[in-house]
């Protein structure tokens, strides 16, 4: 039995739509990095969530030939979208998502959290989150172009991905946030108040990989 | 405004560099001027003394950190452990030494200056304290002696 054009024309436009969708779902991740209140990001907690649907909607194609290893035969359509306004509408949702979205609406967002950390240190909050969000919305399409470079086109591209992610986390981030963590220390105990944590946090952030690793050996 | 050329990562080292290079030495004088209100106020200066110090530092000590962070090879399932034993090393053999000498000059401070105003003056407690940051090791092998004399349990 042949597919509908109209339905292989349908799964087309939303395939091409992944990528937009996935600008979105790092936008949305930008905001819950602010959202959850702290400087920490909670495992499972918004930012993940959304950053883990970024990289599935990233690597959508390669994700469903697993289906086939399942004996469910998914023949995804090739080439361009044969539907006229089905294509002008998937043409207009990526130009919307890049012109509007990315290249107006982030930028202002960012400004926007940049007020916010100078209203959560007036309030007594710490404004580094505030900071941090702004700098993750501003960086978006960086981000996406990293997670894409990333994407081994192979069936475990999912997890490539997000393996890729935890190494530039532990291996450019995290040393650079033991910078943060010494800063944060050292005003702590100029301030008389708690910094040894601080150091032990700071001394961990350089040596997350090892952390791996001897939790690996404990089991 | 060319979001291209942004990226997460350049964000949050410009701002470590901020801080660390720009903020924190600006940050140091007015720990200085802390010490200096609290000393005349007869209050305890010294963290506001000190944190002036580290602000200046931030550089050296990362620098100092990475070097404790890189004893061992970076999967090595001991480097967390290496880490902060380096780090107490450090504290112990080579930061109270000079504590050491601070605390002699001050017992000389006390012994020649203030004991002719006040015979009471702590100047043995300097003194003590300067032999204690000396001894950290020593000190650290007979609490360790002791417990293992200890091991057999009460008989």
């Amino acid at each position: 039995m042949t597919t509908l054009q109209l339905l292989n024309d349908i799964i087309s436009a939303l395939l091409l739509l992944a990528p937009s969708a996935a600008v979105l779902s790092l936008v949305i991740a930008g905001i819950s990095l602010r959202r959850e209140g702290t400087m920490t990001f909670a495992i499972g907690g918004g930012f993940t969530k959304w950053m883990f649907w970024a990289i599935v909607f990233l690597t959508l194609q390669p994700l469903l030939s697993w289906f086939t290893s399942f004996g469910v035969p998914v023949p995804l359509p090739g080439g361009g979208i044969a539907t006229g306004w089905l294509a002008s509408l998937q043409a207009d949702l990526a130009q919307f998502m890049t012109n509007f979205v990315v290249l107006r609406l982030v930028p202002t967002l960012a400004a926007f959290f940049v007020l916010r950390a100078i209203l959560d240190a007036a309030s007594g909050q710490h404004p580094l989150p505030s900071v941090l969000a702004a700098m993750f919305l501003l960086g978006t399409q960086t981000t996406y172009n990293l997670l894409q470079s990333y994407n081994t086109g192979t069936r475990y591209a999912t997890v490539d991905v997000l393996d890729s992610v935890w190494n530039h986390l532990v291996g450019t981030i995290m040393p650079i946030a033991a910078v943060l963590a010494l800063i944060g220390a050292i005003l702590n105990f100029a301030t008389r108040k708690p910094f040894t944590r601080l150091v032990a946090v700071a001394l961990a952030l350089l040596t997350v990989s090892a952390i791996w690793k001897l939790l690996v050996s404990m089991m | 405004m060319n979001l291209g050329n942004m990226s997460f990562d350049n964000g949050i080292l410009h701002l470590a560099n901020w801080m660390g290079n720009v903020i924190m030495p600006t940050l140091a004088a007015v720990f200085i001027i802390m010490a200096i209100l609290q000393f005349s106020k007869g209050q305890e200066f010294s963290h506001s003394m000190y944190g002036a110090l580290a602000c200046l530092l931030v550089s050296g000590l990362t620098r100092a950190f990475e070097t404790f962070a890189s004893q061992a090879a970076w999967n090595n399932p001991d480097l967390y452990w290496i880490t902060i034993r380096t780090l107490i090393d450090w504290v112990a053999n080579v930061i109270l030494p000079v504590y050491a000498a601070g605390q002699v000059a001050a017992m000389a401070l006390r012994l020649g200056i203030l004991s002719l105003v006040q015979p009471t003056s702590g100047w043995l407690r300097h003194f003590v304290t300067a032999a204690l940051c000396l001894m950290v090791s020593g000190l650290l092998r007979l609490a360790e002696f002791f417990v293992a004399q200890g091991g057999g349990g009460v008989t």
